[in-house]
């Protein structure tokens, strides 16, 4: 049987991987991909608490499936704003986009 | 089982190192869904096979093409050396990762979480449905979740729409 620790340390490894390269990529597009593997390591973390705790009557499954509805819509929005930024700077590097007007 | 734990944590967290650290965008979505479907295999693991469907539909299938489209929209020449893909504060970055996942692994670790045994989630199709909608015995404020879930995919295809949308001055410059 493999204990409920060694999911919750595979999901906090793969939130902090998501958050280095939130961190530290330039390409907002890159950016969108790691803010979606640190969503997935919290629905990975719900789904094993969800799995493994008597008490929680499932609940974190409920949760993990809003998680993913609440994605989508963020990185349908979220790529939406990207395009619209690349429009008008011909550029998706987060470091040259510091102004908000045209 | 063991085997295939270590086979599903290698995959998703060395194609997660991919999606960080690869040159190519295209090759970082790629990676993107690698460690979507080992995620989806730990769901798979932990008795929710009706969550690892979702997993492969929306993010392996709808998230990695809207992804895909999203850089043949962006495309532009790419950058031939490791450090022009990443920003100035890379080593910071780097540092306040490592220390929020050895943080979180540690926090994580060592809490009690009391009598714990795998198979108390709602495994069948049927259980899972009345856990979304808060029937049975499961708690209300799914119902409301649930609504409000269907409420912000409208909103946000129709903001998708709007943002996206090519406006005619634009076209002009």
């Amino acid at each position: 049987m493999i204990p409920l620790e060694a999911y919750l340390v595979v999901g906090a490894l793969l939130f902090a991987i998501g958050t280095y390269g939130a961190l530290v990529r330039r390409n907002a597009v890159v950016v969108f991909m790691c803010v979606e593997l640190m969503l997935n390591s919290v629905n990975l973390t719900l789904v094993s608490f969800a799995d493994y705790l008597p008490g929680a009557m499932g609940a974190g499954a409920g949760y993990a499936i809003l998680i993913i509805a609440v994605a989508a819509a963020e990185v349908a929005v979220g790529l939406a704003i990207v395009l619209a930024v690349f429009r008008a700077r011909r550029t998706v590097n987060v470091d040259e986009i510091n102004l908000m007007k045209r | 089982m063991t085997v295939a734990f270590v086979v599903l944590a290698a995959l998703t967290l060395l194609a997660g190192l991919g999606v960080v650290l690869s040159r190519h965008v295209v090759h970082s979505a790629l990676f993107m869904a690698a460690s979507f479907l080992g995620v989806a295999g730990f769901f798979v693991m932990l008795n929710a096979p009706v969550l690892a469907g979702f997993q492969v539909l929306i993010y392996v299938g709808a998230v990695t093409v809207l992804v895909l489209f999203a850089i043949m929209f962006t495309q532009r020449p790419q950058a031939r050396s490791f450090r022009l893909i990443l920003q100035r504060q890379h080593v910071p970055g780097l540092l306040a990762a490592l220390g929020l996942g050895v943080f979180l692994a540690y926090v994580l670790a060592i809490q009690d979480w009391g009598e714990v045994s795998p198979g108390q989630g709602p495994r069948a199709v049927e259980d899972f449905g009345a856990l979304l909608l808060g029937a049975g015995e499961y708690p209300d404020v799914f119902a409301l979740l649930f609504q409000l879930g269907a409420v912000i995919l409208l909103i946000a295809t129709i903001a998708a729409i709007v943002i996206s949308r090519r406006r005619r001055e634009e076209d002009e410059l």
